[in-house]
């Protein structure tokens, strides 16, 4: 079986992997990385999303060992212990989740997106989840925060 | 009055873990030595199942067993009656598509999937049924033999008045024939989950679910166990919508783990969600509108055929809920109502978001628009002349109870939208120039109303128990809410938190929800029908008097003790008598209590190509008390955006039975870019007497006014009425062209 | 699903591996498609040839008033390129409709002509822009028209297990012309389009001197619009001219009913509007009326 490396949330890790694994089993499976999660299996909503050096990719059409060599973040990268990302600060802060499921993928969306532009307006926040299906929030809460998110990363703080 | 914890938009109890990715849903646990599961399902919409062959699948690698009908000790289950098979027999018939003729369990995943390809089933075609109107005709296949001759298999009544004299006196009648979708929940996580046997010996399921109990109630009886050797573990819900009201996988597990003594995990894939679960339940409806000129009701008479698909389901309470509101939330003095819920081999039909009373608001309110229209008359002039207010007559006889709040709802969400009042006439706002010259704007308003908690003498209620940890001083430390509500994604541990913080005097942050698992909690209905934060609510509040008065006691009798549980069982028929609708009349008392709803649509239509796009949105909702306001928001945009899906984008397809619609990609969920632009929600509180805190149910409500306020707004834009549902752009443009 | 996974490190290697496995192993790029493909038993090679990591296919420049895009080139890429954006618009409108951000990230336009669907927005984007492909073989490299990679639907006449593209390449528009791209779908993201339109033109002192007018999915492969694009050769560049251009390609175009995309007569009718509006946005692009093409 072939080794799949990458540095994985920051770490080395090296995995063996099927020459036919998709990212999002290794993840899931292999790494035991639940949060990155599956939904529609076919690169439709989002929901499995990690960022593989720094872009955003549905992981459940990814090929595993696609990314060899790469820097892969996947939503259990963000936090630091029990300090939790300025974006996820944001999510809780502004109740934007309801189920959960799209969340992570959400997050990391936002993540790139924040990451490439620091202060999008709000069209560029909508066409960067645009990939991003949720079926319980309708989108609005979890537009306003990554507004927030991008205030408070900007330095200029911001209640919910 | 003024609450402390209640009315706050608290952070989520469960926002954290979930925003981590840390929060686990039933695919997400693991057990040792487990199994994998996968369900061989039927090919057919219709057919007789002649043989089953498993033993080339038996023999494939890392298959532990192949359960088929003749391995299932009571081969029945269903949410109402247990009309279905679990496991279709040699002999039976499979009767849609997501009927199941047996389940492979392999040591991996992938070995489960590969074996049930091996499994021989040798089918006998029959005709098969995919319109309910076609299958009430005489000569149709019949789809259930057993239960006689015909598809039909339940009809409602509704006679009130004099509706030929009603319609008599009518000025003017507006008459339509609708079609509407079936919708697919497409809640975001799958169904799966573990089956095993828990230390003490029980046959353990871990799944998401809406009513934990109630799936117990029917595995015992499949696997001939008594209630108490079950158990269900609900650890985190993708998202329901009704859609995991009745088991997908829960009883498939239970079977499993009670076959092979091991953990079984089964997860299904995205088309077997699509193809093989139920959906909304598709209308085909009459409706004739009698209306005097100065805009009062004076008669409706509606036909309502809806299509059960293969089981029955909760297609009959449905079809009652729906049938019960079909005039709205108008007074309507005479009525003629007739609604049947037929068999075809289509997909079983089941609750969603609304339960009948979303059909329901999409065909009054279209009527409503229409006949505003005929009259030359204001939308929400000609609604505030027929509201419903306290002690109005419903369209089954009774009075409406206090706490009717449709009227201050319907108010604030107009003036929102700019409609100004003067001297009782309504005037809309102007809506602007359209954004470029193929482009014509329109303006439209809409209310509903739904049932909060079950009907129709359902003796609806939750068992809500909390246990608190008292200081030596006899202050309380801790509090642990124990509740069967299951928290599907709108926020049912973090109200009971607020709830049980308010009424015992405690911090937020003191109170923890404990996880449901039938073991450890009391049964507290179902997450459905809008009705935990009332009917849960209620229990809970009077829990923790009790405990408060047991915690008195204690000191008093200084006792010493630091532990108080105390427990409420709260019936819904306590506060309010429902009962059955009479066979020939439909003169009822049907519901408990009710939630409001109001809203607004801005569309833009561009007349070259059909597309509607919604400029702004306004949804106002009568939550009695929001416990959580941001929480409230949340389901107004969630509701919103179902209604916009039901609206212009979704529908599920299927020919004969056979389903067309099979990924993700082929069903149009609304993505953020199709969403109104800009959103504007306002929480009511008109206080329900009833409720806790004076709390109603809303997670419904929020979703009944949306379509056919987009509807209403594109006829209001480019003058034509859509009658078949979804609104797509190319409906529009025949519409527009003068043809169907 | 796959036996191997391989990134050669140039052209020459990936051909010597799909030459050494015969049939068995066959070019991978982004894999938004193949992936699917592959777990849904449609694809019989066992073999993956991962090209993305090749030296050299990751340019989008310019070279002799051609512009070139390397096969490792991701939709994303294509749109967000302030080159493409003015020497080519209409090419990276349309990269930037496909899917979502996610499949742009990941999914190359080469990728997409490979995979020869008629809806495909980057490969009508492509036949507007009269490019053409460098198809590298074994026995030879070629350019080849993209408009005659298509074998049918689903079927590019490039063979994934035997030979790759390895560039594109399109004249660089310049003052004086104009492109853009309409597209008409049932969602405003993630979804394949009902329709969409690219069109391409060239003015001279106010008369359309070159026209090129791309449309799919209305036949198994992308439409051109001949008959149109020769009716403006010539005219004046105004509405009118957009108008009757529009109402000649949707004459030509004979789409049929589908059960995904609507009936004959619907899609027909759009043709004429997308047509007609690509056509108004290209000309006044053309004219200098919307900031044409910026020069070198």
């Amino acid at each position: 079986m072939p080794t799949l490396s990458l540095i994985l949330n920051g770490k080395e890790v090296s995995v063996e992997v099927e020459p036919g694994d998709l990212l999002v089993h290794v993840l899931r499976d292999k790494l035991g990385l639940i949060g990155t999660k599956v939904s529609c299996g076919e690169g439709e909503c989002g929901s499995c999303t990690v960022l593989v050096d720094g872009l955003t990719v549905t992981s459940c059409i990814y090929p595993a060992l696609k990314a060899q060599g790469r820097e892969v973040t996947t939503i259990e990268g963000l936090a630091k212990g029990t300090q939790l990302h300025p974006i996820q600060q944001a999510f809780v802060d502004v109740t934007a989740p309801q189920c959960g499921y799209c969340i992570p993928g959400m997050v990391l969306s936002a993540k790139a997106l924040l990451d490439e532009n620091p202060h999008p307006t709000e069209e560029e926040i909508k066409k960067g989840i645009s990939g991003n299906v949720c079926r319980c929030t309708g989108y609005y809460q979890i537009v306003e925060a990554i507004e927030l998110a991008a205030q408070r990363m900007a330095g200029e703080g911001g209640a919910p | 009055m003024s609450t402390r914890v209640l009315g706050q938009s608290v952070p989520k109890k469960d926002a954290a873990t979930k925003v981590r990715g840390s929060r686990r849903f039933p695919q997400d646990f693991n057990m040792e030595g487990q199994l994998h599961a996968t369900v061989v399902w039927s090919e057919y919409p219709h057919a007789r199942v002649a043989k089953v062959d498993t033993s080339q699948a038996e023999a494939a690698p890392g298959v532990v067993k192949v359960i088929t009908a003749g391995d299932v000790p009571l081969n029945e289950y269903g949410i109402i009656i247990p009309d279905q098979p679990v496991l279709v027999a040699e002999g039976d018939k499979v009767r849609w598509v997501g009927d199941r003729i047996a389940i492979v369990v392999a040591r991996s995943e992938g070995a489960a999937r590969e074996a049930r390809r091996l499994v021989e089933v040798e089918y006998e075609p029959l005709p098969a049924v995919g319109d309910p109107r076609e299958a009430m005709k005489p000569d149709a296949p019949i789809v259930h033999d057993e239960r006689g001759d015909s598809n039909v298999f339940r009809h409602v009544k509704i006679r009130k008045g004099d509706w030929e004299k009603g319609f008599a006196e009518a000025d003017v009648v507006v008459e339509s024939y609708f079609v509407t979708p079936y919708v697919e929940h497409v809640y975001m996580q799958p169904d799966a989950g573990i089956g095993y046997i828990d230390e003490e010996g029980r046959v353990t399921v871990i799944s998401s679910a809406q009513w934990p109990d109630h799936d117990l109630r029917q595995i015992a009886p499949m696997l001939k166990l008594p209630q108490e050797q079950v158990r269900e573990i609900v650890p985190a819900i993708g998202g329901a919508f009704g859609g995991r009201e009745d088991m997908h996988v829960q009883h498939l597990l239970a079977l499993c783990a009670y076959c092979v003594r091991q953990p079984v995990k089964m997860v299904f894939d995205r088309s077997e969600v699509m193809t093989r679960t139920g959906k909304r339940h598709p209308w085909y409806v009459k409706y004739r509108t009698g209306a005097r000129k100065d805009g009062t009701l004076t008669a409706v008479e509606v036909e309502i055929i809806s299509d059960s698909g293969a089981y029955a389901s909760t297609t009959v309470p449905v079809l009652e809920a729906g049938t019960s509101f079909a005039a709205g939330p108008y007074v309507v003095p005479n009525a003629r109502v007739d609604s049947y819920a037929v068999y075809t081999n289509n997909a079983v039909t089941m609750a969603m978001r609304g339960f009948g009373t979303t059909q329901a608001a999409l065909i009054y309110e279209m009527q409503m628009s229409k006949l505003a229209h005929a009259l030359g008359m204001d939308g929400v002039e000609l609604r505030m002349k027929n509201l419903f207010e306290d002690g109005s007559i419903g369209l089954t006889g009774h009075e409406m109870p206090q706490g009717v709040g449709i009227r201050e709802t319907l108010k604030q969400v107009a003036a929102a939208a700019g409609w100004k009042e003067e001297d009782g006439h309504w005037v809309k706002p102007d809506v602007g120039a359209p954004s470029a010259p193929h482009k014509r704007r329109g303006l439209a308003v809409t209310c509903g109303l739904k049932n909060v908690g079950y009907s129709f003498g359902s003796d609806d209620k939750a068992t809500v128990g909390v246990q608190l940890a008292l200081h030596e001083s006899g202050e309380i430390a801790r509090v642990t809410v124990l509740s069967g509500a299951c928290d599907v994604g709108m926020g049912a541990q973090t109200f009971l938190a607020q709830m049980a913080a308010e009424a015992l005097g405690v911090d937020y942050e003191q109170v923890r929800v404990a996880m449901v698992d039938t073991l450890k909690v009391p049964d507290s209905g179902s997450c459905s029908a809008s009705r935990l934060v009332w009917i849960s609510g209620n229990a809970l509040v009077r829990a923790c008097r009790e405990a408060l008065k047991k915690r008195d006691q204690i000191l008093m009798a200084e006792t010493g003790e630091t532990f108080v549980e105390a427990e409420y069982e709260f019936r819904g028929q306590s506060v309010q008598q429902t009962r059955p609708y009479d066979r020939e009349t439909g003169m009822t008392v049907p519901h408990f209590t009710y939630g409001y709803a109001a809203q607004v649509a801005l569309v833009e239509v561009d007349t070259e190509t059909g597309e509607t796009e919604i400029l702004k949105f306004w949804a106002a909702q009568d939550a009695g008390k929001a416990v959580n306001p941001a929480m409230v928001k949340g389901q107004a945009a969630g509701g919103v955006h179902m209604g916009v899906g039901y609206a212009l984008t979704e529908e599920y397809i299927q020919q004969e039975g056979v389903p067309k619609t099979r990924h993700l990609a082929d069903y149009y969920v609304p993505t953020v870019m199709d969403m109104p632009h800009d959103f504007e929600s306002i929480t009511v509180e008109v206080p329900d007497p009833t409720g806790p805190y004076g709390a109603k149910g809303i997670g419904e409500m929020t979703t009944l006014p949306t379509a056919p306020a987009i509807l209403s707004a594109i006829h209001d834009a480019v003058g034509v009425w859509i009658d078949q549902f979804p609104a797509t752009a190319e409906r529009v443009w025949w519409a527009m062209r003068g043809r169907k | 699903m796959w036996d191997d996974y391989l990134f050669p490190q140039s052209v020459e290697e990936a051909l010597e591996v799909l030459h050494a496995r015969d049939g068995e192993a066959r070019i991978i790029a982004g894999g938004t498609d193949l992936a699917l493909q592959s777990q849904g038993g449609r694809v019989q090679a066992r073999v993956m040839v991962d090209i993305t990591r090749i030296p050299g296919l990751d340019h989008i420049e310019e070279r002799d008033g051609y512009v070139y895009i390397g096969a490792r080139a991701t939709h994303a890429q294509v749109a967000a390129s302030p080159f493409i954006q003015s020497r080519g618009g209409v090419l990276a409108e349309a990269c930037g409709s496909v899917g979502g951000p996610q499949i742009r990230n990941v999914g190359t336009l080469v990728g997409n002509v490979v995979n020869a669907l008629p809806a495909a927005d980057g490969a009508i984007g492509l036949t507007a822009l009269d490019a053409e492909a460098e198809v590298a073989e074994r026995k030879g490299w070629r350019w080849v028209p993209v408009a005659e990679l298509y074998a049918g639907v689903g079927r590019c006449t490039v063979d994934s297990c035997v030979a790759m593209i390895t560039q594109l390449r399109f004249r660089a528009l310049g003052d004086g012309e104009g492109s853009a791209f309409e597209r008409l779908a049932k969602r405003k993201a993630l979804i394949l389009p009902i329709l969409n339109a690219c069109v391409v033109v060239g003015l001279e002192d106010g008369t359309v001197e070159r026209a090129r007018v791309a449309i799919g999915p209305v036949a198994t492969t992308p439409f051109v619009a001949t008959d149109a694009a020769e009716w403006l050769i010539g005219r004046t560049a105004d509405a009118s001219a957009a108008a009757e251009a529009a109402r000649l390609a949707a004459q030509a175009a004979q789409p049929r009913y589908s059960l995904l995309r609507g009936s004959a007569e619907y899609r027909k009718s759009m043709v004429e509007v997308l047509v007609r509006r690509a056509l108004s946005r290209a000309l006044a692009q053309a004219s200098g009326e919307e900031g044409g093409n910026a020069d070198a």
